[in-house]
């Protein structure tokens, strides 16, 4: 029952800091302003006050009892004491702790000030305490769940992500960020960036008010816009896993100009280089980046065969039938597990080579194909795909102008596939006909947990009999499962897919 | 998964174990009957039991369970299921956001695309419309520069402007159309923000109220379950307080009554103990004085036992000099034997290397004993060696003094023959044979002639083979007068080759390669030689045999007729032989080839013709399985004839010196006497003829005296001369 409850809990700061751009943005103001020293240390003796108090511990403690009745053993602080005290004083000059007996470790690590130059700190200590100190000092909100639970990897993620958001090409060091990769190249697995600032231009202000009226006067310049090249810190954090790049700029406000959104070609060749050389990587996620097909060929060309990759999102972008195509090649290239190109161009001929590919892969298992126009061309090569595929567990093609005809091949599909978990149809015109095939289909699938057919012109008889037989596939699941959680784990995984929207 | 279920079953377990022992008989009691029923019940639950195991009701157990399951497990599932609905309706409600702005966005971009499409139509019919205007236009500049008429032409341009304004303000409100197409998508995009932001409030405000109403419901299902377990545990609490009630009370009951028994059974063991106590007194004193008794009694006895003890110790003490005295002599005699031992083993020690050296000198013994024994060996082979050695010289020796002696005996023979002969012819008159003995042509000693070996023969009978040519015939038939059946050398010859020729493979493959340098006749002679000795043929009757028996086989087969004229040719030639040598060396020579057109040397032929090869080695398998049992017999007498037979020699000593008959002897002791009388009579008469011849002599010497006397004067003188008296002889 707890893990019930602390899983929307958790979940749900979660969202509201990806939604609400304010929030985040305030936490790094907050972050930028500098650190504050919000806990007074306290390196007081703590037996100190504790002999006051009590005077039978007085008596105790007292061995001499002599004409100076003040005197207590009590007061004179320990000599280890006192080391420690002196070696947090001088910690920044001369750390000394993996010398210390593991007792002392501790109390030096709970007395460290957590504003310590991270050239000392990174390397040498470990403990959880200290950076998870550092975090809540500098971040009001921490979630160390979202960094594998570990203060450090996430202290580290966190500062790497600020300053590469902060990063101004032209302007800022570049050498700020690489002196930092000594550091934190043993801790960071995850970058994700939602902002890279363009090179600052000297005459933006008088031309801005031209500039946003037409956007074609940006792309003249556009050699001049590229962002920061991740290739040097990819090649150089060598336990990276995830990459979740934004090409955009955040809180513009009135200063909008549609070069400031500009993933440029130069930027995508680095980009691939970049994902290229990194061998550990194994998810990668690109959106709202104006990703068009030329770009995303670029990219996918460059992982086709990489060694780990298992997630790739390109949601939100500009992808048409040509970038569906290489991602379709990619497929059949690759040990992709998630593959999503929701909200894309995508239409009949990307979806149809999407299925293709789809038909004889063996290690995909999510397709998320929502918000594009793939019409029933697509959607029949899809279900006809699934016929034959033994592994996609999750489909979402809601929003792609579907109907009827795809509706009776999916009910089929329905019928024979036991892989498949949840299918969303969501927002497309299936109609009053498809909807019963597809309750049909229904009757004979025993696996299928989640089906969403919200605004899909369906009869609500047959929407209400196909969530009963949901009803009944989930229970059989949940007999089936040894683990109480299982039943609640598809809709928690449903959480963060949710709200990008 | 239902651990407070299970609690509760458990619970029911306890409440039902609890109150098995009043409801039901137990297996303590005290009544039998009771215990009785109490086990068979306790059998058919066991029995039960196991059949229910047995049927794999492990879901029928947990129905019950369920059934049994109080209220906390109904009301858990009860919010599970009311949760796990809220949590869809929420999660529902909240992307109904989402996909709400999905097909918004999708209709949008139909509409979009629907207008966009128009757009262009409308732009390209624009297009295509302003094109005509403006090639008419342009057509109608044409026209104005051929008009001269400033009149018109001011028209025209007049009309031209108006045109061009038309145009143009045909673009113009195209472009104002667009833009205000423009303004209003503007408007629309400010729209859809807003709408977008209401949109993503409404999702916020739903999420957060989700949030709320989940936590919310998740805290009621919580307290409900709570609340559930709550009332379980006090239902439970209850029933176990009033079972814990009951259970005291009877307890206490149960302790009142204990605590009356005890007061009863302590008031009895005080009784008891009192007379316990008097009665033990009473023992007490009389022990007392027994014991007293006993004391003095066994005192008494002390006494005794030490005087007892004295004595014993002084015995002891002898008893233990004594022993002393033993363990002294035997510590003498162990010293003793110890020495002996040693001695002994000493003793021991030389023996055995006395033994040692004793096998190592027999060992040396034996090694000069063998070599002794070879060297023997050795010599002994040398002294046969020089045995053989000697005999063969002796052999020689004897042969030669035979020879000498024999020469000897012969010449005295031979004068003994003169002599008888001279004597029969010259002095008996009587005509003289020669005596005609075997010995006589004896030469050397006697040998084993008769038996010669058949290798011998066959050596003879192919040299002779060789020798035909030169030797004359005479020897040859003398030396086939000694075959028994008069079998021609030839035929021999013959079935010999043939022999030779089938039976090859009785020789050894080593002897034939050693023989193939020799000369053809030699080489048959060995191979013959070796097929003999395979036969077992030795002597020369068995060579006879087998060529007899070759014959007969011949006979018996083919017809006699054909079979007579070459035995009589055969005895013909043989005979012939020694009448024409020339002949017969024609024949032998060229073996019938050279004369095969002559009928004689036709003849000989056909024997080996006839004697088919193939039948050969049957002639021989029979031959030696008739040989077999006759030369069993003879194996053994062989071997006495290596040392040489003398039984005959003083029988032919004997008989060269009785060559001279008995009677002659006793003719010529007649003769001698006779002889001796007439040499007697021939002295005599020689003597008498001496005298004669003297008396003759003296005759002549007296007539000469005579006549002289008579003739002398004197005698004329005398008156008478003597003359006239007598008469003188005339001889």
């Amino acid at each position: 029952m707890q893990e019930t409850q602390t899983t929307p809990s958790l979940s749900i700061p979660s969202r509201s800091s990806i939604s609400t751009p304010d929030r985040s943005s305030s936490v790094g103001q907050a972050s930028s302003t500098g650190p504050q020293p919000s806990k007074p240390p306290a390196i007081a003796p703590p037996v100190k006050p504790k002999g006051r108090s009590s005077g039978a511990g007085v008596r105790r403690m007292r061995r001499i009892i002599a004409e100076d009745t003040e005197w207590s053993l009590a007061i004179v602080p320990l000599l280890t004491e006192l080391c420690i005290q002196h070696i947090v004083k001088n910690f920044q000059n001369d750390p000394i702790l993996k010398q210390l007996h593991p007792e002392h470790q501790k109390k030096v690590l709970s007395h460290l000030p957590p504003d310590l130059p991270l050239a000392v700190t990174a390397n040498l200590i470990e403990d959880e305490n200290y950076w998870r100190r550092c975090c809540v000092q500098r971040w009001p909100v921490c979630h160390v769940d979202e960094h594998g639970g570990s203060w450090k990897r996430m202290f580290f993620e966190l500062h790497l992500e600020k300053l590469l958001k902060h990063f101004i090409p032209g302007t800022t060091d570049p050498e700020g960020i690489l002196s930092l990769l000594p550091l934190c190249r043993d801790y960071v697995r995850t970058i994700r960036v939602d902002q890279f600032l363009p090179p600052v231009q000297l005459p933006p202000a008088p031309r801005s008010g031209d500039q946003s009226d037409s956007g074609s006067e940006g792309e003249m310049e556009e050699p001049a816009v590229d962002h920061y090249q991740l290739r040097d810190l990819v090649a150089g954090l060598n336990r990276l896993e995830e990459l979740d790049l934004v090409y955009g700029v955040k809180d513009c406000g009135m200063n909008f100009e549609w070069n400031l959104f500009l993933f440029t070609y130069r930027d995508c060749h680095s980009l691939a280089a970049a994902i290229k050389a990194c061998r550990t990587l194994k998810v990668f996620r690109l959106t709202r980046s104006k990703v068009d097909d030329d770009k995303a060929r670029i990219l996918i060309r460059s992982l086709r065969d990489h060694p780990a990759l298992e997630e790739l999102d390109l949601s939100h972008n500009l992808i048409g039938d040509r970038g569906a195509r290489a991602a379709a090649k990619l497929l059949s290239h690759s040990r992709l597990r998630v593959l999503s190109l929701a909200n894309n161009q995508v239409r009949a001929p990307g979806a149809q080579s999407l299925a293709h590919a789809l038909a004889h892969n063996a290690s995909l298992v999510s397709l998320n194909l929502r918000l594009n126009c793939i019409e029933d061309e697509g959607g029949q090569a899809l279900a006809h795909a699934l016929q034959t595929n033994k592994c996609l567990t999750t489909l979402h093609l809601g929003g792609n102008e579907l109907s009827e005809p795809t509706a009776t091949l999916l009910s089929q599909v329905l019928s024979i596939n036991t892989t498949l978990t949840s299918i969303n149809l969501s927002s497309n015109h299936i109609g009053l006909d498809g909807g019963k095939q597809l309750l049909e289909g229904m009757s004979d699938n025993k696996t299928l947990l989640e089906f969403d057919l919200r605004l899909s012109d369906i009869a609500q008889e047959s929407e209400y009999l196909i969530s009963q037989a949901l009803c009944a596939n989930r229970e059989a699941a949940r007999q089936r499962a040894p683990n109480p959680s299982h039943f609640m784990s598809p809709i928690t995984a449903k959480g963060p897919e949710n709200p990008a929207g | 998964m239902n651990p407070p279920g299970s609690l509760g079953v458990q619970e029911d377990k306890e409440e039902e174990h609890l109150s098995t022992p009043i409801l039901e008989p137990s297996v303590h009691s005290d009544n039998p009957q009771e215990r009785i029923q109490a086990r068979r019940l306790r059998i058919a639950a066991r029995l039960e039991a196991r059949r229910r195991e047995a049927l794999g009701e492990y879901l029928d157990g947990k129905k019950e369970t369920e059934e049994d399951q109080s209220k906390s497990y109904k009301q858990k599932e009860e919010s599970r299921l009311k949760l796990t609905k809220l949590l869809l309706c929420g999660t529902e409600l909240v992307t109904n956001i989402q996909v709400a702005a999905d097909i918004r966005e999708t209709h949008r971009r139909v509409e979009e695309e629907e207008i966009k499409r128009q757009r262009l139509e409308k732009l390209e019919n624009e297009v295509k419309t302003s094109q005509d205007k403006f090639d008419e236009i342009t057509v109608k500049w044409e026209e104005g520069k051929q008009k001269r008429i400033p009149q018109e032409l001011w028209e025209i341009l007049n009309t031209q402007q108006v045109h061009c304004a038309g145009l143009i303000e045909e673009k113009n409100k195209l472009i104002s159309e667009l833009q205000q197409e423009l303004k209003t998508k503007d408007d629309q995009y400010v729209k859809d923000l807003k709408k977008q932001a209401d949109d993503i409030c409404l999702l916020l405000e739903r999420m957060e109220e989700q949030v709320k109403s989940v936590m919310k419901t998740f805290r009621q299902e919580l307290h409900h379950i709570e609340k559930a377990f709550e009332v379980e545990r006090q239902e439970l609490l209850t029933s176990n307080k009033k079972k814990w009630e009951r259970a005291l009370q009877a307890h206490n009951a149960k302790e009142l009554e204990y605590l009356m028994n005890r007061i009863k059974k302590v008031e009895d063991y005080e009784k008891q103990l009192n007379r316990q106590r008097i009665w033990d007194c009473e023992e007490y004193n009389m022990i007392k004085i027994k014991l007293e008794q006993d004391v003095q009694i066994l005192e008494q006895q002390l006494q005794q036992m030490k005087a007892t003890y004295q004595l014993n110790q002084e015995k002891l003490e002898y008893n233990f000099q004594v022993l002393k005295k033993r363990d002294e002599e035997s510590t003498v005699i162990k010293s003793q034997q110890k020495r002996k031992i040693n001695r002994l083993h000493d003793v021991l020690n030389n023996l055995r290397s006395k033994y040692n050296k004793q096998i190592k000198q027999f060992q040396e013994e034996n090694q000069s004993l063998t070599s002794d024994y070879k060297r023997l060996v050795m010599q002994f082979k040398e002294m046969q060696k020089a045995m053989r050695h000697f005999a063969l010289i002796d052999d020689k020796q004897f042969r030669e003094i035979w020879l000498m002696n024999e020469e000897e005996a012969k010449d005295l023979i031979s004068r003994a023959f003169d002599v008888d002969r001279i004597i029969h012819t010259h002095h008996l008159g009587l005509p003289w044979t020669a005596p005609d003995f075997w010995f006589l042509k004896n030469v050397g000693p006697i040998s084993q002639q008769q038996h010669k070996s058949a290798t011998q023969i066959l050596e003879e009978v192919l040299m002779q083979a060789e020798e035909e040519k030169a030797e004359e015939a005479a020897s040859e038939s003398e030396s086939y007068l000694e075959l028994p059946k008069q079998v021609s050398a030839k035929t021999t010859r013959k079935i010999l080759m043939l022999l030779c020729d089938e039976a090859g493979f009785l020789i050894e493959g080593k002897l034939l390669s050693l023989l193939q340098p020799l000369e053809k006749n030699e080489r048959y002679l060995l191979r013959l030689d070796a097929v003999f000795s395979a036969l077992g043929i030795e002597t020369e009757d068995d060579l006879y045999k087998l060529v007899h028996f070759f014959l007969k086989y011949q006979a018996h087969r083919s017809p006699p007729i054909q079979m007579s004229p070459w035995y009589l040719r055969l005895e013909q030639t043989s005979l012939v032989s020694a009448l024409e040598p020339q002949e017969l060396l024609g024949l032998g020579g060229g073996e019938g080839s050279l004369a095969e057109g002559e009928p004689p040397g036709k003849e000989p032929l056909c024997s080996p013709l006839l004697i088919h090869p193939n039948d050969v080695l049957k002639i021989l398998e029979a031959f030696v399985m008739g040989l077999r049992k006759p030369r069993d017999l003879r194996a053994p007498a062989k071997l006495l004839k290596v040392a040489r037979d003398d039984s005959k020699d003083s029988e032919y000593w004997k008989a060269l010196s009785t060559v001279i008959p008995a009677a002659t002897l006793s003719l010529w002791d007649v003769l001698y006497t006779a002889l001796e009388k007439y040499h007697l009579i021939l002295t005599q008469r020689a003597e008498l003829l001496i005298e004669n011849r003297s008396l003759e002599q003296q005759n002549t010497e007296l007539q000469q005296l005579l006549q002289q006397y008579l003739d002398s004067k004197i005698n004329t003188q005398l008156q008478v001369p003597p003359t006239q008296v007598f008469r003188v002889p005339t001889k």
